[in-house]
Parts: C-alpha cells; structure tokens; sequence
C-alpha cells in the first residue's frame, strides 16, 4: 500500500490534466497513477448487455430514420421533443464515461478534491437557464452560430465562429475516440482497433440515418442507464456501510493511505489559482460547448428549451451526488482488498477503473457487466452528439448560410449533411488510431478552453452587450482562440509532458482564468474603438435582437415596423 | 404591449437574469475557499461526525443551485407571461 501512497503523490501531475477534461480519454489514455492500464479478461455478461443495448439503439434508429426527411429532421429532431425528454437527452449527451469513471477515480485517489471537477460540471446548467436557454433558442434555428451572427457581418462572424466549433467538436471527438478504444479494451478486452472502428460504425448509423431525432432517444436511453447503475452501486455502497453516510466516511478514511485528509481541500490541488481556473474553464466552457447548445433547439419553444436546462439540471445534480457515495465508497471497499490490486499495489486496470472495480465488490459480475456496458454506451451517446454538432457547422452553418446565403436546395443540403456526418465519422476513426499512442492529454484539455475563451464570449456578448460590433468579436474571439492554444502548449501538458522540458512556461493546465478575460477584453476595446458603417449597423441591429431574444417573432415584427417575419427565426428580423 | 413596455419588461428580466447568474457566480467561486486559509474551517469535521464542512459546502451548493432555478422558474410563471 506505501507504493499506492508514494504513485498518488507523484502521479496526480499526470492525472490531473487529463482528468479534468471530463473526457473518457482522460482517464485511459495514459497510464493511472495507480497501476498500469492493462487490458481486462472477455466479459461475457458486459458484451451481451452492450449487444442488448446496440439492438435498442438501432430500432430506435430504424424508427427515427423514418421520420427524418429534412434537415430540419436532421440538425433538430424537428424541434418536437419535450422538455423533460430533452432534458434527459443533455444529460445523457454531458455525463461521459470521465464524469462516472474520472471523477469517481479521483475520489479514490485523492477524495474531496476529485468534487472540484463535479461542481464544475454541474453549476453551468444554472447559468444556462438564467442566461442563454431562452435567448438562445429564441434567435437561433440549428446552431447556436446561427444566434452570434443575427446581428453581426454574417459571413466574417460565422466563418470564425464555425472555426471555434469545429475545433472544440475535432478535439473532443479525438479525445473521445482514444478514450473509447482504451476503455473498451479495458472493459470488454476488445483489440483498440476493433473499438473504434464499432464506436464510429455505431454512431454513423444512428446519425446518418436517424440524425437528431435517434441521437436524442440514443442519450434518453444511455441517461436512463447511467442513472440507473449509479443508483444501484450507490444503494449497494450504502448497505454495506449500514446506510449511515458517517459510518461510510469513517471505514473510507481508515482504509485510505491518507487517512482523514480526504475528507478535506488539498490532497490533488495545493493551489487556489489552479482551482480557480479549472472552475472557469469547466463553467465557461460547458456554457460555449456546440454539441450542448444545439440541444436547446430540438424543443418546440422556449419554455420548453427552459425546461429542458432545468431537468438536466435535476439529473445532473442528482447524479454527482450519488458519486460522492460512490467515490468513498470505492476507498472503503477497494482498499486493503488484493483481489482489485496488482502484485506491485497499483488498481487493476489502472485508477480509473474504480467505479468497474465497486461495481463488482458490491454487485458481482452481473452489475460489473451492465456498469461496462453503460459505459460504452456512453460514449456512443457523446460521439453521436458531437457528429451531428460537427456536421450542422459544415452542412448548415458553411454551406447552407455562407456559400447559399441562406438560401440552399433542401435536399442538397440534407445530402451534404449525411455526407458531412460520414466524413467526420471516418475522420474520428483514422485520428482515433492514429492518436492512440500519444499523450493527448492536451486534445482533452483544449476543447473547455476553446469553448470558454472563443464560444461562450461570442454568445454572451452578441446576446447582453449592445455595443459589440463584428470587428470586436472577430477580434476578441481570435485573441482567445490563439491564447487558449498558445498557453496550453507552453503549459504543463504539451512542455512538459509531450515536448519533454523541464518546467512549464505558463504553470496552468488550464488557462481559461486568463484566455477568457482576454477574449472578454479584446471584443470590447475593439468595438468601442470601432468607427465603421458596419460597426454602427452592428449595434443598431442589438434593439430588434433584444426584443426577439425575449419575446420571439412577434417582438422582432413589431420592432420591424409590424413588417411579418417569415420562416425561421435566424433569417427573420435583421435590420 | 408596445415596443416601449417590451424594452422596459426586457430590462426587469435582463437585471433579473443578472442577479441570478452573480448569485450563482459568487456562490460558486466561493468553493475556492477550502484551498485558502480563510476556509480553513470548512475542513473541520461536523457535531462528531467525519463529515467536514468542506464536505456538505458540495452538497449545499448543489441543492441552492436546484434551489435558485425552482425561484427563477416561479418568477416567470408568477409574472403571468405565459411563458412559464
């Protein structure tokens, strides 16, 4: 056990950076810092339940083939599912196999400091209530590109920010595709290769036949599991310590090398800044994520789309707690058992694993079996909304709005879509592979960082700040796109790990603490300063805008002289 | 309701949007606190239990957060706007 004592301390450097992209990738990718990642026996119990789980999911999307014939159908189920039903479906999109197995290994590790990464994750679904579901859905129609370029020069804006979304959507799926190959060679003993070739395989048929419509039911049902499994471990983890949560925190201490210090702030970080700045990069950038906002367009309006923000919230909510019990009860159960632990005392199959190796203390292998099985299943779900995500910023936001100028052929369009969808799957599997050796601890970290200095300053100001004119939020979100990547690459990950340097120029994984003040600063200075024609029509545009974002069409056709808005949203009301 | 009334009920909602979201904000960043001296005593256990204080500010946070959403959601159904 000293050996576990003497890895935890040395290898939460290496952890934490991957772990906190929330990406299963992050906790498979590279080596536990207790025990090396080592490829698990065929389970058959896992396999069948997974098999079970494709046969629903392609029913599902035989059934939601049928009904997608736009791409309308395509990008938004067609704007028909209900705000529980969506709420449900974000969950199911946001909760990766990282937040169940990542977080629930930190707290194995380190305890309290592994909750940092579950408040992060959780607290954007309040803003995202307060702040964008109703404006968001209100201006938009596919993307939420569509709403930064109501208002701004609509090809300069989009074309930035479709280069923000589909960095985000590349990365994260790189990341998601080398977690998924090491996962499932973790859980299910299937060769990598294999792995990801079926995750992508699986996702093109349920996009390119099914769009929207099938990824949404696809997370109901993955949500349903998850929830499901964590209820039961957590139910299982609480029999076991007599259902008392103090007598669970008391047998966890006592089996952790570190004893009561678990329970406090310390043991992962030892500084505030660095927690600081993780928190904004989880916030901010779970606020600009693409493939989450998009959701918000799948409800047919915008009480609905506030529904849908607040049932994801109650889901969430309910699921990070229930991994406080899972994370010590893993340090209660796991600990001091050999039977989980290699002959040199590090987890079997890596620290990342510990939530599989619970599943199994406390249910045996059928519950082991299903907890492998969902976490398959999760990723399927994050892949299949990341595709659709990436193909609405190529299909709709590049060709529909800026090669059409909003006026494409309907069936090119939706042809272009689904071609879009399988390159991306094809893409997702050669840079799968090709990534597979790396240390991509980085392509992990980058996406929240995008998202939160390009994406969500985009949003926030084109929505709340009359002033920003297309110069300025050019600008701004080109400063925070090169600053996000310039710091990440003179950080700890990419200098240290990848390039091999000593000592980090830039101290922090993540530097949104600093990217998104600057990207915030960027946009005002240069559209206070911005004297140009374009600059005043900017801002002239922000009172129709304001209006439609709060009340819909009927706002902007009284704003508009009473002139009718037809068709959708995005293309109505520009003044 | 006029353009003018629009403007003035959008502004009500805007600052309304706004207090929350600070709220939110303030409350959250204050997590910091277990890795500063002045939240020390968060770490210490609670009434002769092991549960810390650091601990049920998780749970808190949660909870409030769910909290703040049920009472933004009741402004708007109170407001009568039909929208919710």
């Amino acid at each position: 056990m000293s050996s576990v004592h003497e890895l935890l301390r040395k290898g939460f450097a290496a952890l934490m950076p991957l772990s906190m992209a929330l990406s299963p990738v992050a906790f498979a990718a590279a080596p536990g810092p207790v025990g090396e990642v080592s490829q698990q026996a065929l389970n058959p119990v896992a396999i069948g339940m997974f098999l079970l789980f494709v046969l629903v999911t392609l029913l599902i999307t035989w059934w939601a083939a049928r009904r997608t014939r736009s791409s309308g159908d395509f990008y938004n189920a067609g704007g028909q599912i209900s705000g529980l039903q969506n709420g449900a479906a974000i969950a199911g999109d946001f909760m990766s196999a990282a937040s169940f197995l990542g977080i629930t290994g930190l707290i194995f590790l380190g305890g309290f400091d592994g909750l940092v990464l579950a408040l992060g994750a959780f607290s954007a679904w309040p803003l995202m209530l307060f702040l964008l579901a109703r404006r968001v859905r209100n201006l938009g129609r596919f993307t939420f590109i569509d709403v930064v370029s109501e208002r701004l020069e609509r090809t300069r804006i989009r074309l930035v920010a479709i280069s923000g979304t589909l960095t985000v959507v590349i990365l994260y799926l790189i990341a998601q595709m080398v977690g998924a190959g090491k996962l499932i060679q973790l859980l299910f003993g299937l060769p990598y290769e294999v792995a990801v070739i079926a995750v992508s395989a699986l996702v093109l048929a349920y996009v390119t036949f099914g769009g929207m419509l099938a990824t949404t039911w696809v997370q109901i049902v993955k949500a349903i599991l998850l929830l499901t499994g964590v209820t039961v471990c957590a139910v299982l983890v609480m029999y076991h310590a007599g259902f008392s949560f103090d007598t669970l925190l008391v047998e966890a201490t006592a089996a952790h090398p570190r004893g009561d210090a678990i329970l406090r702030a310390g043991q992962i970080f030892d500084d505030p800044v660095q927690v600081t700045t993780t928190l904004v990069a989880m916030l901010f950038g779970t606020l600009g994520l693409p493939h989450i906002l998009m959701r918000l367009y799948t409800v047919p309006d915008m009480v609905q789309a506030k529904r849908s923000a607040f049932y994801a919230s109650l889901f969430m909510g309910y699921f990070y707690l229930a991994l406080i019990v899972l994370g010590f009860g893993s340090v209660m159960l796991l600990y001091g058992n050999p039977e989980f632990f290699e002959p040199g005392g590090g987890l079997v199959g890596g620290g990342n694993m510990a939530s599989i190796h619970l599943a199994s203390a406390v249910g045996g292998d059928v519950l082991t079996g299903f907890m492998s099985a969902v976490t398959f299943a999760t990723i399927l779900a994050v892949v299949a909304g990341l595709t659709v995500s990436g193909a609405a910023a190529i299909s709709h936001d590049l060709y529909a709005e800026v090669m059409c100028k909003g006026q494409p052929d309907p069936a090119r369009e939706l042809f272009l879509t689904r071609v879009t969808t399988v390159t991306i799957g094809v893409i997702a599997v050669v840079l799968g592979i090709l990534f597979q050796d790396e240390n991509v601890a980085f392509i992990a970290t980058m996406p929240m960082v995008v998202a939160a200095s390009v994406n969500f300053p985009l949003l926030f100001l084109s929505l709340f700040w009359s002033g920003l004119t297309t110069r300025g939020a050019v600008i701004g979100a080109v400063l925070g796109l090169v600053s996000s990547v310039v710091l990440i690459v003179i950080g700890p990950q990419v200098w240290v790990s990848v390039l091999g340097f000593e000592a980090p120029l830039f101290p922090y994984d993540y530097p949104a603490l600093f990217t998104l003040p600057l990207a915030l600063a960027a946009c005002w200075l240069f559209s206070v300063t911005d004297r140009s024609t374009r600059g005043t029509k900017d801002r002239a545009n922000y009172h129709a805008l304001l209006l439609r974002s709060e009340f819909g069409d009927a706002a902007s056709s009284a704003a508009d002289g009473g002139e009718a808005v037809a068709g959708a949203p995005a293309a109505g009301g520009r003044v | 309701m006029n353009d003018s009334d629009r403007l003035r009920a959008v502004r009500v909602r805007t600052r309304r949007r706004m207090v929350f979201s600070l709220l939110v904000l303030t409350l959250y960043f204050s997590f910091v606190l277990n890795w500063t001296e002045a939240g020390a005593f968060l770490a210490r256990p609670l009434g002769g239990t092991q549960v810390t204080g650091s601990l049920v500010m998780f749970v808190a946070l949660i909870l409030l957060f769910i909290g703040l959403e049920l009472i933004f959601l009741w402004f708007y159904r109170r407001e009568g706007s039909g929208d919710e």
